[in-house]
């Protein structure tokens, strides 16, 4: 796909696990039971840990003569093309010794949860691993329903990788705690280090991102995603090596703590390869502009603040659109982090030219974004805040004919503040883009016809996630609950794989997206639903699901036991402040083994009590995890 | 429930259901006029969610709650703070907690400072969490990381990057000499090796008494410089502020005028 999707990895699903594959994630960084005899694609852990060990120990065994080496080489010159991990753990199941030769091809694992297996079997099953993507909080910590300290701690794999891996080359790693000894040891441990990438990841500071800079002498990609770092006031960006760099990507647009400007000029001044540049709000206006005449082969830049704190003398003022011009090879924009309106139309000269537009961080009205947006004709992804309003969302409907992915965050996020936008922008976008793929829509208010129209117009769909602030709010035209807009989504968005809920639910609802949610792997749900026969109907249907997160929705025991049938073919499922006990939790972890079920509890313990404040359970090869803090309880 | 008295046959039950602690009740729909009257309140006149709600109700051309409307507005006149949080006009209707709840609206914290960091730019109040507003009830807490530990800064000549130290990690001067040696053993082989090729990691040691090749001072809260070690250790904990390590054969002069950090971190 054309557009730079990476540009934007709020929490995009794994594009790899789309639609025809069966989800095979745990088998694919885990053990993939070859003996397993059962053809569906559905029993990944279905043995026990005592069979499971003895198909690692006949996996590995070295020493057993092989009936064909031919074969075996041949296999491995075939399997080194397969780059898909869907594929490849498909591969991985015929039999052993094509799991044998799969494993020692594999170079790039992907682990959507960190605990669903232990670092050292990751590498005694895969012997050659030179990336790594490593997944670790669930969604649901970002909005602080998790206490902090909770763990997805890098620490014991980056040691174990430090031994296993000396040539590993790249890791990204998305909610993850990292600190900064793990940023030195991963600095010193891997001398061909070339690709660093921390998306929702925190526990670091400078001083880390110092390290890396300053040791990792082959890095091309340093991006520090929507990252907590803190500032321990070192001048990180002096410690890259005074030669010419590899660098073609730094992202630290989430660093919040001044930059020494000089200091980064001259890096991009000797970076030769830098394509992706991504500033923090640190950096000014007039800054920026020096950094673009002397980087115009950019194609992805992250403009700053756009806005200087004093006054400039006007006839001393930099030509910005001329700076603009120069760069004809942008197509991401982002950035505007305290945006000054007056100095947007600097971007004219690109708009024709982008792909990828972030606005998310700039209150801009309508009247302003209007003329920017009227010539961004290949328009492909597009975040911004409410704040252009439906008559915004109305130009970007009459534009923007590529659109493959829309964003729009609230600027005012709470429940009561002005909605503007509503049913009327989603009806103009879906009306507008038809080939829209993705959407994420923060509003106040919305109908079920608007929401019908999408799905009609918008077969492409793949991602649906609508946010109605207030809960429990229903069609505000009709009155009625949002059910037949959602349930329209399932039923028409026959690609859909990501769904997220909002507004007044019944279990009607639900029972539309057990029936018609067949690809659906992701489903967050909030505030909605009536009764357990909402849940399952999702975990009776719903045949691809893979991550389930429920908050506040009265979900009780039942719901949660009509799903034990599929707990081990799912990645995780959350449920906060629903209507579970603890004993039933018990139940489920004592029936299923390889389940590792969290009771996460927020108050003080009182351990008679039998409310489950947040369940979040996961399969796992390895037993439940050492690192647990105390306001866990691991059933 | 907001705004849906229609569904008051579904309310309920939902509302039985919702956990203690989130204290909701939905008033019946005959009830609120009298609730109404009854009820003193804080809140803008007519604010956003009576309108909001009012506009959907306005479509069933519903005298009922035109009468609510009206009454609201007549109370809405005592002790009317401008910046109150207009869902107290929700709540009288629909439930008697106000108030956001933690993690929704489902927003990253750093997406919520947009309303109030405009303008401040280079200022430290504008970082994560940092700022005050009413809706810090929804989780604000991102936790600093380092704040639970006692950071300080170290420094080491010759090595550009410093580091932190958590004292209270540490119950003595030979555990914290320690640290600095593991801290910034790597860090100075590194530096010193210009040649390309592998530095000998040699150990720092002899921080404490003068011996080896480099000493530990630190400075204190009223900015003198010292020589770690002479004092006891709590006392020391208690008035350290930043740390440097330097060469021993500096030491007379590095006590006497001290180094400023800003030198030693611009290169």
């Amino acid at each position: 796909m054309t557009r730079d999707r990476s540009e934007m990895s709020e929490d995009d699903d794994d594009q790899q696990s789309q639609s025809q594959s069966p989800p095979l994630d745990l088998r694919s960084a885990a053990i993939a039971e070859p003996c397993s005899s059962s053809s569906s694609s559905f029993s990944v852990v279905d043995s026990t840990p005592n069979k499971s060990r003895n198909c690692i120990s006949s996996g590995t065994l070295t020493s057993q003569p092989f009936p064909d080496h031919v074969l075996e080489n041949v296999l491995e010159n075939v399997l080194q093309f397969l780059d898909s991990r869907c594929d490849r753990n498909a591969a991985s199941l015929v039999c052993k010794s094509w799991w044998r030769v799969e494993a020692s091809t594999r170079s790039e694992v992907f682990i959507g949860n960190c605990y669903a297996l232990s670092p050292s079997r990751l590498t005694q099953r895969f012997k050659r691993v030179s990336s790594l993507v490593l997944k670790g909080k669930p969604r649901f910590a970002d909005f602080n329903l998790m206490p902090p300290d909770w763990g997805a701690n890098f620490a014991p794999w980056v040691s174990t990788m430090a031994k296993a891996y000396p040539w590993l080359e790249k890791v990204d790693l998305k909610r993850m705690f990292v600190t900064d000894d793990d940023l030195a040891l991963l600095a010193e441990s891997f001398p061909g280090f070339k690709e660093l990438i921390l998306v929702c990841c925190e526990g670091f500071g400078t001083s880390g991102i110092a390290i890396v800079a300053n040791k990792c002498r082959k890095l091309k990609v340093l991006d520090l995603i929507e990252s907590e770092v803190t500032d321990d006031e070192v001048d990180w960006i002096s410690c890259f090596p005074e030669d010419v760099t590899c660098l073609e990507s730094l992202a630290f647009d989430c660093v919040e703590a001044p930059i020494n400007f000089k200091a980064l000029e001259g890096l991009v001044a000797r970076s030769p390869c830098l394509k992706k540049l991504r500033l923090n709000r640190f950096v000014s206006l007039v800054e920026l502009h020096r950094l673009l005449l002397g980087a115009p082969q950019l194609t992805s830049l992250g403009t700053g603040s756009f806005s200087h704190d004093e006054e400039p003398q006007s006839e001393q003022e930099p030509d910005y659109a001329a700076a603009f011009r120069a760069c004809k090879s942008v197509v991401c924009l982002s950035g505007f982090r305290e945006l000054m309106p007056e100095y947007l139309p600097a971007i004219y000269p690109v708009c024709a030219n982008l792909t990828s537009l972030n606005f998310s961080y700039a209150n801009i009205s309508p009247d302003m974004f209007k003329p920017i947006i009227h010539n961004c004709h290949k328009l492909q992804v597009f975040w911004a805040l409410d704040s252009i309003c439906d008559e915004g969302l109305q130009a970007v409907a009459e534009t923007c004919k590529e659109l493959r992915e829309l964003r729009i965050f609230p600027f005012d996020p709470r429940e009561d503040s002005e909605g503007p936008v509503s049913e009327v922008g989603l009806q103009a976008i879906s009306e507008g883009c038809r080939k829209l793929e993705s959407i994420l829509y923060f509003c106040q208010r919305m109908t079920n016809a608007a929401v019908i129209a999408m799905s009609e117009n918008c077969p492409e769909l793949t991602v649906f996630r609508l946010c109605i602030m207030g809960r429990h709010r229903p069609d505000h035209v009709t009155g009625k609950p949002m059910d037949e807009g959602f349930g329209a989504i399932v039923k028409n968005c026959k690609k859909l794989t990501r769904l997220a809920v909002s507004g007044l639910l019944t279990d009607q609802a639900f029972r539309y997206m057990g029936e018609y949610g067949k690809l659906v792997r992701t489903l967050s749900v909030a505030f909605a639903g009536d009764s357990d026969m909402a849940l399952r109907h999702v975990l009776e249907g719903c045949p691809r699901l893979q991550k389930l997160e429920i908050r506040d929705s009265p979900f009780g025991d039942a719901a949660l036991r009509s799903g034990m049938h599929r707990y081990y073919n799912m990645r995780f499922v959350w449920m906060s402040a629903c209507s579970l006990t603890r004993g039933c939790c018990k139940d489920i972890a004592r029936a299923m083994p390889n389940l590792v079920v969290e009771v996460i509890g927020s108050d003080d313990d009182d351990d008679n009590r039998d409310y489950v404040e947040t369940l979040y359970m996961y399969r796992s090869l390895d037993g439940p995890r050492k690192d647990a803090p105390k306001f866990v309880a691991i059933l | 429930m907001e705004g849906c008295p229609r569904n008051r046959e579904i309310g309920p039950k939902l509302l039985d259901l919702i956990p203690q602690g989130r204290k909701w009740y939905q008033e019946d729909k005959n009830n609120v006029d009298q609730e109404k009257k009854l009820e003193l309140r804080l809140g803008p006149p007519g604010g956003d969610e009576e309108d909001h709600h009012h506009s959907a109700m306005k479509k069933k051309n519903n005298t009922e709650t035109r009468n609510i409307k009206v009454e609201s507005e007549d109370k809405s006149f005592h002790g009317f703070n401008g910046n109150h949080f207009s869902s107290s006009n929700k709540t009288s209707q629909k439930r008697t907690a106000p108030g956001p709840v933690v993690g929704w609206p489902p927003v990253r914290s750093f997406r919520k400072n947009l309303a109030s960091t405009s303008s401040s730019k280079f200022g430290n109040e504008s970082s994560h969490g940092g700022q005050i507003n009413n809706k810090s009830d929804d989780g604000e807490k991102q936790v600093e990381l380092k704040k639970e530990g006692m950071f300080v800064k170290i420094n080491m000549d010759g090595v550009p990057i410093g580091r932190k130290v958590d004292l209270s990690a540490y119950k003595s001067y030979e555990q914290l000499s320690f640290a600095v040696d593991k801290l910034f053993r790597g860090l100075l082989a590194a530096q010193r090796d210009t040649s390309g090729g592998e530095g000998e990691e040699k150990p720092i040691i002899g921080l404490l008494d003068g011996k080896g090749e480099f000493t530990l001072t630190y400075e204190d809260n009223e900015g003198d410089k010292m020589l770690v070690g002479d004092v006891p250790w709590q006392m020391f904990v208690s008035s350290v502020k930043r740390l440097r390590v330097i060469k021993s054969s500096e030491i007379s002069s590095a006590l006497t005028f001290g180094c400023s950090k800003h030198e030693k971190m611009r290169h």
